[in-house]
């Protein structure tokens, strides 16, 4: 049984990760029917009428990206693949390369294509050493084969492609705090403008699109941009992979069209197959850590980037944690909160001094010495955050605050008046500062 | 440049395209808050306190602002606030600075950075300066939300200047962006991540650095102090005068905290001087010698064998009688003035006027380093003949840098940071003709080293010029410059890239690369200086760099980017002011009949029209008894003469020696008066930069008791030798040189101030010429490489306690190779011997040295390297060996 | 925050990368136009190398790059897989973050604690576990799941735990 639509449709195929495998069920055939046959400028075209949106998180049109590229500068572009997965909740990345790596190189030359780009590098979170040895694995295969190197299928396009490993650090997720980290600074992020489309890499023209993303590029171009848009809504066209986790019966990565509601994701046995142990929903974060929770009453919201901005989160990168009603929502929020704490760069003030404080104020909460007034605090201290920080990380800690809050904060009310949970938990948390 | 108009809490204003928020907002006199932002540094946007609120006009389908029911633009408000700091305007842009929205985002920035900020400010040496303080006191709330557990650090000292309070730290970058973008030093990292972040050292060891302190200027609160100033003061109870730093010529201006008859600190200034915030080491720690108990406080008289306490008229007395005496006896060419780079243009100006106009010789010299003849306007051809020439702003915005022989690290600190940040920030390229790999050399900063053979320093600017002169033929020569070009061309044909090669040591092909760099450059800077001009074919060699100038187009018919740093901070005032035997003040030729005339119907008296002695002719002539009286002024002669030997001959020789000194020196011993005299902290006057800047000295504190300015010693000389001198202040007597002299007519001491004026227009005549290098001497021995350094010992710094520390002790320096070849290791002792005298110091390995060359600093006066001998030629050479016996080491 | 240097500081004077090692230095500075790019791979050949980051592997990986020394001091410690410390043998490394905390990983950290008899950041005294909670590993629908060395190891339990710990010498 297929476990997917598209990115995953042939993704269990036994030897996949070799390019014999790859090739025989169709691999490279993209790259064989567009260089020498499309112009560059008809594949942005193409992947821009196939309403791709990039995965990463952001949501942002892969297409219209691209055309930001300026197309007669005299410098060196670059294409850079989003690899470091870091966002909690999100796995999907990890999956997709161990099982189909050629897929992502076959998207990063054609990407490097439609751009200009001469080189690609596929930046990973430290964590990924053994993905980073799979991939060096198919591109030193795609390297014989002449995919890669000097003179691509024979067409005179060069395009060199490498891996780099990053080490430790969340932050290095975001685009800009990827590229300094790949240019060998602290993984900081930097000033936009200039975005990295005009000054990325090197100070050179780059695009910086997730793993996701750019395994979608093929077929796009290979099938035009009104096939992808068979699944799908109008807006949020195609497929996305949701990588689901918490206690459900069968967490892992789904490929769903967009649209799809989130409780079919959750409930569904073609998914999920429901929550174990006689569980219940009591909330969904459904786009990665950092997106406002929903509560079990929203359950119906499709999975798509407009449905999900009415509820009041978004689908961000797909990461949906389920949370039972035997978890302590004060406990969950402190869990997050110490994770943003642990990751800020300590850049800008707001996101470095903001998710210290809400650690503090959380950590007191969830110890049973909350004061009256720390909830508005609490907030406060989020709102201050919001909007403020240098990158959106500063965003992505208040946010957890502000859902938290909006939906359940009748249980941090409880913790602070009656000095325990509200719920009746079925696990210790661990009262220690994180790691 | 195209203007953008922009509205500001409702004002409008057109500023250049570019600007950014917060400079716009100071042009309507609006004051958004910074804290990461600094003016040397390219925007962070890391603090987040400059937020304001930023709306653009509401753009149409057709493209055009779509207009309100007023008639004018329809405002789109961003929906997020936006750092001023970072956000450049652009045209119709409206910015709310104090809005609610803009105001509550600020509000809680600010709580955010006292979050963890600790409450000490009752023990905070930035307490009263502070700007978390002042800004907390404007904008944020007088209670705290965050009550426990503030993250905390330990207090570290990074070596003898820096103490590190990380509490108070709020990240905001300035110290180590400045560290690595101005000073080209990256001593100071961040470390760590998010609240744990700590600025220190490579694992928390002593700074590695040239220890210049701007970490501590730039931080914002009290988390970088200098440890020499550490509990000395609060900022409120002290005076703070802007005054210009007496250590080189680059003449920065120090802003002096006093208290009492104390100077406790200096520290630089924004938006003041050509500087502003930035210092060396030296002008920011080298102050305390100003406060030293070892100033003389009296005059002293030679009675018997020794030099007795008097009193000043007593001294006066017998200065003057003595002077009378001499020249009745001996005639007036029997007297001769030295020194006085140090004083201030009106004390230069009043000592040559005593020498020439009172008594009547023109034996006078400030340059009394030097080893050879060098004509008195010689370096004003050099520099384009008084063309308006290249400043500091155009220094850092250059394209291509060449830097003649001089380690601008010693020699001209500011000059280097601005080739730094030039580099860093703009796009400047540096080229280091230099035997040794100095500072700027390294590759790091992406420079190109001709890395020179010694003494074969003519012979590459003869090559460059050969070069530059094969690339192209120089457009737009004046008249007189353009008919040498031929003989040039000729001398120079000799020159082949064989030749190159071989007499440099460096590749002809990167030779002429250096050279088509520099003529291609649109905006471009030759620097040179002390070694230059100290060199023993410095005639030559000033010759050469000025057919170099005229080659290139560094020089051109209406403007110089020849760039001159004298040695010390007056220098040029020296030239300016007639302090050379040849040169009346403002490059008047003693020969020329007319410019003579104005002097003497000026000063009533009749002058020589004879050039008077050089300082190394007067060296020789007072060692044979020729000179009878010497005046030493602002130098230890016996240091500084380049010859020791020779200097101290013609003290123990002369009839009567005078010298102006702070301390007791090894030449004050030797004089028969003695003068005390104030420090460049306790007078006032006017100090001309390299930049030829004439600025304004400030007096922070009144002349220690029983010292005077070096200016009113002159005019009591000069009045008891029954002279018509009656200048109240110095300000007098600058009244008489604007008077005199049209570079300065106009001037006063108030135009001068706050940045100083720069004067151009006293042309030169500009000419080429060429003279064939002096062959470099071969054989036994190893050559003597001198030169400054940051951390010197003389005879100012000596006596400032944090200076001396980091100075530590004389030393010589080799190379690794060399080193072992030699047989020594560091802290060894070598033994130099020269023809005149031999030297024996401790060992510091340093790979910048060549092979085959040692390197002695001459910061280090107690090195005593000129009792090796005077360099003649090419240069000095000196047998170098393993000094054996311990007992002797050091000697 | 302690005054003390971050690193110990008596490490050997002056490393170099040993011969097997140079060809991996080199191919690494080949993949980037700028060396300075090179610094992350050259921190990781140097923990490979010598297990940790000695001071002296910074240094020379600051030679090597052609960076300031406390410039790659401060790339070093702001990731947080580079140990600036030594670490045991296996470096058992527990992801903490809500996906695993929701499926017992707090639990299980507290049992490796008691099993192990170290905490956060410890190392026992035989060398052979250095034990951590680290935050999110990627591997959430494994939940809870640790990281020991490069492996990954998920959907663990008690026993499961146990039994890695067995195979671990
Ligand atoms: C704090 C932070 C962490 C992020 N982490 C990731 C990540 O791990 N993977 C990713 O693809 N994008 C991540 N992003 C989004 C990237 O900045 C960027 O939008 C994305 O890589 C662009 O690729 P896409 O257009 O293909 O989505 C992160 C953003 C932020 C602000
Ligand atoms: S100044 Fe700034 S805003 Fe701007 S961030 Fe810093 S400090 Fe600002
Ligand atoms: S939360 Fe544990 S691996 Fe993701």
């Amino acid at each position: 049984m297929s476990r997917g639509l598209l990115l995953f449709k042939d993704i269990d195929t036994p030897g996949l990760t070799g390019i014999e495998t790859y090739r025989k069920l169709g691999g490279y055939e993209s790259l064989a029917g567009t260089l020498g046959h499309k112009t560059p400028d008809e594949c942005i075209e193409i992947v821009k009428s196939s309403g791709l949106r990039g995965r990463g998180g952001a949501g942002f049109p892969t297409g219209l990206k691209w055309s930001f590229v300026p197309k007669n500068s005299p410098k060196a572009k670059y294409i850079v693949c989003n690899a470091d997965e870091s966002e909690p909740g999100t796995f999907k990345d990890r999956e997709l390369m161990v099982l189909n790596p050629h897929l992502l190189i076959e998207g990063m030359i054609l990407a490097g294509y439609a751009i200009g780009a001469n080189a690609g590098y596929i930046y990973f979170r430290g964590e990924f050493a053994y993905v980073q040895a799979i991939m060096d694995k198919g591109i030193a295969e795609a390297r014989a084969a002449g995919l890669v190197g000097d003179n691509v299928f024979g067409s005179g396009f060069k395009f060199e492609l490498y891996t780099h490993l990053g080490a430790g650090a969340y932050i290095c997720g975001e685009e800009t705090a990827l590229l300094s980290s790949l240019e060998g600074f602290r993984g900081q992020p930097r000033l936009k403008p200039p975005f990295p489309a005009v000054e990325g890499l090197y100070a050179c023209p780059t695009v910086v699109n997730n793993v996701e993303t750019i395994m979608n590029v093929p077929h796009i171009l290979k099938n035009g941009g009104a096939w992808y848009k068979q699944w799908g809504t109008d807006k949020s066209s195609g497929t996305k992979v949701l990588s689901v986790s918490g206690p459900v019966k069968r967490p892992g990565n789904y490929e769903i069209p967009l649209g799809l509601p989130l409780r079919t994701l959750i409930e569904s046995p073609e998914y999920c197959g429901g929550m174990r142990d006689g569980l219940k929903v009591k909330g969904v974060i459904p786009g990665g850590s950092s997106v406002p929770v929903l509560p079990a009453s929203l359950l119906d919201t499709g999975l798509d980037y407009e449905s999900m901005n009415s509820a009041g989160t978004f689908l961000g990168s797909g990461g949906v944690i389920v949370i039972d009603d035997q978890t302590c929502m004060v406990d969950a929020l402190w869990n997050l909160i110490r994770f943003y704490r642990h990751e800020s760069c300590g850049k800008c003030t707001p996101c470095r001094e903001g998710t210290y404080w809400m650690g503090e104020i959380l950590e007191r909460i969830e110890k049973g010495e909350g004061r009256d007034g720390d909830i508005d605090l609490l907030l406060d201290v989020a709102n201050n955050i919001f909007g403020k920080s240098f990158c959106a990380l500063g965003d992505a800690a208040a946010m957890p605050v502000q859902g938290m809050l909006k939906h359940f904060r009748e249980e941090f009310e409880y913790h602070v008046k009656h000095k325990r949970c509200m719920v009746n938990r079925r696990r210790n948390a661990v009262m220690e500062v994180g790691a | 440049m195209s203007m953008v108009k922009v509205t500001i809490d409702g004002r409008t204003i057109e500023v250049p395209a570019g600007t950014l928020i917060t400079d716009a907002a100071k042009m309507v006199d609006v004051h958004v808050p910074i804290f990461c932002s600094h003016s040397k540094l390219p925007p962070l946007g890391a603090c987040r306190i400059c937020v304001v609120e930023v709306g653009t006009p509401r753009m149409g389908p057709d493209r055009k602002p779509v207009l309100g029911p007023d008639g004018s633009p329809e405002i789109a408000w961003m929906p997020k606030v936006q750092t001023g700091c970072t956000t450049p305007v652009t045209d119709g842009m409206h910015v709310k600075t104090a809005s609610e929205t803009a105001t509550q985002a600020r509000k809680g920035v600010m709580e955010f950075l006292l979050v963890n900020h600790p409450l000490d400010c009752p023990v905070c040496d930035e307490g009263g300066e502070c700007q978390l303080q002042d800004l907390a006191f404007a904008f944020g709330q007088d209670f705290s939300r965050m009550e426990q557990n503030k993250r905390t650090f330990e207090s570290e000292d990074l070596g003898p200047i820096v103490k590190k309070e990380a509490n108070r730290c709020i990240v905001c970058m300035r110290c180590v962006r400045y560290c690595d973008q101005v000073m080209g030093e990256d001593a100071l990292t961040a470390h760590q991540r998010g609240a744990h972040t700590e600025i220190s050292s490579f694992n928390r060891q002593p700074l590695d650095c040239e220890q210049c302190g701007n970490c501590v200027e730039v931080c914002p609160v009290g988390a970088l102090t200098a440890l020499p100033y550490r509990f000395k003061a609060r900022p409120w109870d002290l005076r703070q005068h802007i005054t210009i730093c007496p250590h080189c010529s680059n003449g920065c201006s120090v802003r002096l905290g006093v208290r009492g008859m104390e100077v406790l600190r200096a520290r630089g200034t924004e938006n003041r001087g050509v500087n502003q915030e930035f210092l060396c080491v030296r002008g920011r720690f080298g102050h305390d010698f100003v406060n030293s108990a070892e100033r003389l406080s009296a005059p002293l008289v030679r009675q018997g064998g020794s030099l007795q306490p008097a009193t000043y008229a007593e001294a006066i007395a017998q200065a003057a009688t003595r002077l009378r005496d001499i020249a009745a006896a001996h005639g007036p060419g029997s007297i001769a003035f030295l020194g006085g780079e140090k004083l201030n243009l009106e004390e230069q100006y009043l000592f040559q006027k005593l020498a020439r106009a009172v008594l009547g010789t023109n034996n006078v010299d400030a340059r009394t380093r030097y080893t050879s003849n060098v004509s008195g306007d010689a370096i004003l051809r050099a520099t384009g003949g008084g063309r308006p020439a290249l400043t500091f702003g155009g220094l850092v915005n250059a394209q291509e840098v060449l830097v003649l022989f001089d380690d601008l690290q010693g020699e001209s600190p500011y000059a280097q940071a601005l080739a730094i940040r030039g580099q860093h920030q703009r796009g400047l390229h540096l080229t280091v003709a230099h035997p040794r790999r100095v500072k700027l050399a390294r590759p790091k900063f992406k420079s190109d080293w001709l890395g020179v053979a010694p003494g074969a320093e003519l012979a590459l600017v003869h090559s460059l010029t050969k070069c530059a002169l094969d690339q192209a033929v120089p457009a737009h020569l004046p008249a007189e410059v353009a008919w040498g070009l031929d003989a040039l061309t000729q001398s120079l044909a000799a020159w082949t890239p064989e030749r190159i090669t071989r007499e440099t040591g460096i590749p002809a092909a990167s030779v002429a690369a250096a050279a088509s760099r520099l003529l291609k450059a649109e905006r471009k800077a030759v620097l040179f200086g002390r070694a230059v001009a100290e060199h023993p074919q410095a005639a030559a060699l000033l010759q050469a760099i000025e057919n170099l100038g005229w080659a290139t187009g560094a020089l051109s018919a209406d403007q110089s980017s020849v760039l001159y740093s004298g040695p010390q901070s007056n220098s040029q005032g020296a030239l300016d002011a007639g302090l050379t035997p040849d040169f009346l003040p403002g490059y008047v030729s003693l020969a020329d009949a007319a410019g003579r005339e104005t002097f003497e119907k000026s000063w009533g008296c009749t002058l020589d029209g004879h050039a008077g002695m050089s300082a190394s002719e007067i060296l020789q002539a007072a060692g044979d008894g020729r000179i009878k009286a010497l005046w030493i002024v602002g130098d230890h002669w016996l240091r500084s003469a380049p010859d020791a030997a020779l200097a101290a001959k013609a003290l123990a020789a002369a009839e009567l020696v005078i010298v102006n000194e702070l301390f007791l020196t090894e030449t004050a011993r030797a004089a028969h008066v003695v003068f005390p005299v104030a420090a460049f902290a306790e007078k006032e006057g006017t100090v001309v930069n390299c930049e030829r800047r004439a600025q304004k000295a400030n007096r922070a504190l009144s002349p220690r008791r029983g010292t005077r300015p070096d200016w009113e010693v002159f005019q009591l000389v000069a009045q008891s030798l029954g002279a018509d001198w009656r200048y109240r202040t110095a300000e007098d007597v600058f009244r008489e040189i604007a008077r005199l002299l049209p570079m300065w007519n106009g001037a006063s001491w108030a135009t001068l101030l706050p940045n100083g004026a720069v004067w151009d227009g006293m042309r030169a005549v500009a000419s080429l010429g060429y003279t064939e290098p002096e062959a470099r001497p071969a054989g036994e021995g190893m050559w003597l490489l001198s030169g400054g350094t940051l951390f010197a010992q003389g005879s100012m710094s000596a006596h400032c306690d944090s200076l001396a520390k980091l100075a530590k002790n004389a030393r010589v320096f080799v190379g690794n190779a060399e080193a072992g070849r030699l047989g020594v290791r560091a802290g060894d002792t070598l033994e130099l011997e020269g023809p005149a005298g031999t030297v024996s110091l401790p060992v510091e390995i340093d790979d910048s040295v060549p092979p085959n060359a040692v390197f002695v600093p001459y910061a280090y006066a107690e090195a005593g390297i000129n009792r090796l001998g005077m360099p003649k030629g090419a240069g000095l050479r000196v047998k170098v060996r393993k000094f054996a016996t311990a007992a002797r080491a050091g000697a | 925050m302690s005054h003390a240097p971050i690193m110990p500081t008596e490490a050997p004077a002056v490393l170099e990368w040993p011969d097997n090692v140079k060809p991996e230095v080199a191919e690494a500075i080949s993949h980037y136009p700028v060396k300075r790019s090179a610094v992350l791979p050259l921190l990781w050949i140097a923990q490979r190398t010598w297990g940790w980051c000695p001071p002296a592997a910074l240094q020379l990986v600051a030679r090597t790059a052609e960076l300031p020394e406390p410039e790659v001091f401060g790339v070093a410690t702001f990731y947080t897989m580079f140990n600036l410390q030594p670490v045991g043998r296996h470096h058992l490394q527990v992801c903490m973050t809500l996906s695993c905390s929701l499926m017992g990983a707090d639990r299980l950290f507290k049992h490796l604690e008691h099993k192990l008899g170290i905490g956060h950041g410890e190392t026992t005294a035989d060398g052979r576990f250095t034990l951590r909670r680290v935050e999110c590993l990627a591997a959430c629908g494994g939940g809870p799941c640790m990281q020991v060395g490069l492996d990954y190891y998920e959907d663990l339990d008690l026993p499961k735990v146990d039994a890695i710990l067995e195979k671990l010498k």
